[in-house]
């Protein structure tokens, strides 16, 4: 069974009786001499020993703690203060002298407090309050001072256990939201890996039996991609934010305004994987500041573009993402015929080099570059570079 | 291979139609598909049993994972071939099967020509590649390296790193070049490649089962 916050303090009130007991019954044995009817006394410490031993297992935990119980518990200790008067002297009343019972009547006041907090512990404490003024015969001021002590400290520590349950009610709730999250995300997996079985069983079929299947093939290919894409860690996780402090663990997702931190530029670049694109990344977050992510994901876009309006539609390109120590190198490749040697100033003056190159200056801005890289037969690469320095912090490395 | 005949295939895969498809289009083009298995704990069983050269697997399996599948049977016959074909190509999951002894990798959305020739590749040793793997490699190269060093003294193992030729070659393959268009870029022959790509992988099992001895002897695992 799991420990429960409140158990200690059962615990504590178990050992709490059992030490006053032996205390009440020491204080009667040293004070012997103050006693005129010993007898009633010894009678009243029998019936106490017995009903606190007898009882132990009642304060073990809130269930066995009735009302029955605290109701009975009460009445011992209230009996005890009230036969005070009837079986000392006058000199053992008048000087202070304590109660028959004297400090285990607060262990039957506490038993109220961890049993329904505050409350309970404010209603317990006053007819014990009740009782020792009567006992006393005279509001004196250690009486009310003993009095006021055992109201306050019972309703404080009532009002802990409250609190005490209050948290645990919490940590329980989200401990559930966590494991029925954790479990909807394996449902999720699954779900998804078959999905994707299909979506690829479809391709696969589609393309051998030609015709209209070999469309419906073709579209099953692209979804299958996107969701693959999705399901393979290619978006950002959403943000939670914790709205009240006293819940705790309870959170709800955000919209982030606008990230000032570094964001993950392989989130940013996965939505261009496609059928004919194929997305190739370290396999771990790849940070930049948002606006040099932005441009990167840009001159990517751009450079698809290129690909598709000069090697045509069929054309395959591949994204490569390169997180180095103090840089990060994205590479756009496409299958294309490419450009022969000698002719790249001139395709570049021909705006043959596109959109992509035209970001060269705002990458460079950053501090990064882009290159153009071409061997014939093996199409044209496209080398973005972006310092990590640029971030700000370089005087960290 | 034809001397030896046919090439034994055993196919590990939870979804029925995919297992029987790729058992067909296997054993129609002259592969013998020795076994099949639905589940993690069968495949096990049933692979030590038929002895197949090359295991055709599926990562997500249910009732053992075919990352476990993977190490127990490479562990058990360090000869036979992994070629691990996965649907969501979940990063940790690949990762973990090429470093516990997998040497290929390939999407089920690749046609079945592409499978087929993946099949033939693995068999004779040459390790399978997608771009997206070749990526991934590279970024765990990287990250082992990162990882502050060890004591001078410590008989730790030091992280493995590719040479740079091995690097190259892996960028290369990660951008979608082909072996053969790699050795005619970088002008070494066909087979050279191939050696680079073996070791890129050869050096992370390795390290893998290093690190694997190494955790062993620390948790006391090698007293008697």
């Amino acid at each position: 069974m799991r420990m429960s916050v409140e158990l200690p303090l059962w615990r504590a009130l178990t050992g709490y009786r059992v030490l006053t007991m032996l205390y009440a019954v020491g204080l009667f044995a040293t004070q012997y001499d103050d006693y005129d009817r010993p007898g009633i006394a010894i009678g009243y410490f029998v019936v106490l020993c017995g009903w606190t031993l007898a009882t132990l297992p009642r304060v073990q935990n809130e269930a066995a703690c009735t009302k029955r119980f605290l109701a009975a518990d009460l009445t011992v200790a209230l009996t005890g203060i009230v036969l005070t008067p009837l079986v000392v002297n006058d000199a053992h009343i008048d000087s202070g002298g304590p109660t028959l019972p004297s400090i285990w009547t607060a262990g039957s006041v506490l038993a109220y407090a961890i049993k329904g907090g505050w409350r309970w512990a404010a209603f317990a404490s006053t007819p014990v309050a009740v009782a020792n003024l009567i006992e006393r015969g005279a509001p004196a001021r250690d009486t009310i001072h003993n009095v006021i002590l055992v109201w306050v400290a019972s309703i404080a520590i009532g009002y802990v256990v409250e609190v005490a349950r209050a948290s645990e009610r919490t940590l329980a709730r989200a401990l559930e939201i966590e494991a029925a999250t954790r479990e909807r995300e394996r449902l999720a997996r699954d779900i998804h890996d078959s999905v994707l079985q299909v979506l690829a069983m479809v391709q696969r079929r589609g393309a051998v039996l030609g015709g209209e299947a070999a469309e419906l093939g073709r579209m099953a290919g692209e979804q299958e991609v996107a969701l693959r894409t999705l399901v393979s860690g290619g978006l950002t996780r959403v943000s939670w934010a914790s709205e009240d402090v006293s819940q705790g663990a309870v959170v709800r997702a955000v919209d982030e305004p606008d990230p000032e931190g570094p964001v993950d530029l392989r989130a940013l670049l996965a939505p261009f994987a496609a059928a004919k694109v194929s997305f190739a990344e370290p396999g771990a977050p790849v940070e930049l500041p948002p606006g040099a992510a932005r441009e990167l994901a840009a001159a990517v876009g751009a450079s698809l573009d290129n690909v598709r309006r000069h090697a045509g539609e069929d054309a395959r390109a591949w994204i490569l993402v390169e997180d180095e120590p103090d840089e990060v190198i994205v590479t756009v490749r496409d299958d294309g015929p490419g450009i022969p040697e000698g002719r790249l100033a001139q395709a570049e003056g021909e705006g043959r080099m596109g959109v992509a190159l035209s970001i060269r200056g705002r990458l460079r801005d950053l501090g990064g570059s882009a290159e153009l890289i071409s061997v014939p037969g093996q199409g044209t690469e496209v080398e973005l570079k972006i310092p990590k320095a640029s971030r700000g912090k370089a005087g960290q490395r | 291979m034809s001397d030896q005949g046919p090439i034994k295939v055993m196919v590990v895969d939870d979804h029925p139609m995919w297992r029987d498809a790729v058992a067909r289009d296997l054993g129609e083009s002259g592969f013998e598909v020795v076994a099949t298995a639905g589940d993690g704990d069968q495949a096990v069983r049933r692979a030590k049993a038929a002895g197949p050269d090359v295991l055709v697997l599926d990562l997500n399996l249910p009732l053992k994972p075919g990352v476990q599948v993977c190490k127990e049977l490479v562990g058990h016959n360090p000869a036979l071939r992994v070629l691990v074909l996965s649907a969501s190509g979940e990063h940790a999951d690949v990762l973990e099967a090429v470093k516990s002894g997998a040497t290929g990798y390939l999407l089920k959305s690749a046609s079945t020509e592409e499978l087929l020739d993946a099949v033939r590749r693995t068999a004779v040793g040459d390790p399978v590649f997608t771009p997206g793997l070749a990526g991934l490699v590279l970024g765990e190269y990287r990250r082992l390296a990162s990882e502050p060093a060890p004591a001078a003294d410590a008989d730790q193992p030091r992280a493995p790193e590719l040479t740079d030729r091995e690097t190259e070659v892996l960028r290369l393959v990660a951008k979608g070049l082909s072996y053969k268009q790699i050795a005619e870029r970088l002008v070494i022959s066909h087979r050279t490649v191939q050696n680079h790509v073996q070791n890129t992988l050869g050096k992370l099992q390795l390290h893998n089962r290093v690190e694997l001895v190494r955790y062993a002897i620390e948790r006391g695992l090698d007293d008697e």
